[in-house]
């Protein structure tokens, strides 16, 4: 299975107050654990389990993910920029593995 | 074929309830809520909240009507809420009653910082109500829902 990539579109600027939009994806089989192989034997659960996206350093939106998130989990969400400051993406695979992308956000 | 017969019969008995309830009207008024679908979604909220919804217009969950596949369904949330500490949306959890397992999504959204809107892609094994339910920041529980029809299997 290839390695789960995520994306994310975010602005590079903003006016201090807008409300920006964000669009994130991440490559994810979303493997449900209901499924059978071949020889009748369960597929594992592997999914993302959770999305959190923090604005100098604090929690903004963040997403609990069940198995009946599609594949390529994604989500399109607003924020509102207040200051420039990096923005953070992390989602959680089960098992413990975490993606993670960064953005600097220019409010100006 | 199958939904058309369906659908009569819910009209059917739509009509003979109303004619009952009409008739029992100068009787009391133990018939004057007849149970209908939104007590199941109630009830079943309430299983797993352990609190009672009350079914809200502040929310909205845009879904297509009929979609072909089961596997990726556009879903989009908006919740009428200023989004002040003193009057906010804490979190919306979707729920697919449908589904082999029943919770397809927990937001979370946080007053000043993030607008409560989200758009996203989820898989429905059947036809029905995909529910929204949003926790507001003094404890209240709103719900809407949405019939989505689908073709194929998504979680299959």
């Amino acid at each position: 299975m290839s390695t789960p990539t995520p994306r994310v579109q975010v602005p590079r600027t903003a006016a201090k107050g807008e409300i920006i939009q964000i669009k994130t994806l991440i490559e994810h089989q979303m493997e449900t654990g209901l499924r059978r192989d071949s020889n009748g034997e369960v597929i594992p659960r592997k999914i993302i389990n959770q999305f959190v996206c923090r604005y100098h350093d604090e929690v903004v939106f963040s997403v609990d993910l069940n198995e009946a998130v599609a594949a390529n989990p994604y989500f399109e969400f607003y924020l509102r920029a207040t200051t420039s400051g990096r923005l953070d993406f992390v989602w959680k695979e089960d098992g413990g593995r975490v993606f993670a992308l960064r953005h600097d956000l220019l409010v100006g | 074929m199958v939904e058309e017969t369906r659908a009569a019969g819910l009209t059917r008995r739509a009509v003979l309830t109303a004619a009952v309830a009409g008739g029992a009207g100068m009787a009391g008024v133990t018939l004057a809520s007849p149970p209908n679908a939104s007590d199941d979604a109630a009830e079943l909220i309430k299983h797993l909240t352990g609190k009672t919804p009350t079914e809200s217009d502040r929310l909205h969950l845009a879904m297509p009507r009929v979609f072909a596949n089961g596997y990726t369904v556009p879903l989009t949330l908006v919740i009428d809420s200023p989004m002040t500490e003193a009057d906010h949306v804490r979190d919306v959890r979707v729920l697919a009653p449908r589904n082999p397992l029943i919770t397809v999504a927990t937001f979370h959204f946080v007053p000043q910082r993030s607008e409560p809107r989200v758009s996203t892609r989820i898989r429905l094994a059947q036809p029905q109500d995909v529910l929204a339910v949003a926790e507001m920041n003094d404890g209240t529980l709103l719900m809407t829902r949405t019939w989505v029809e689908v073709a194929t299997n998504g979680c299959a």
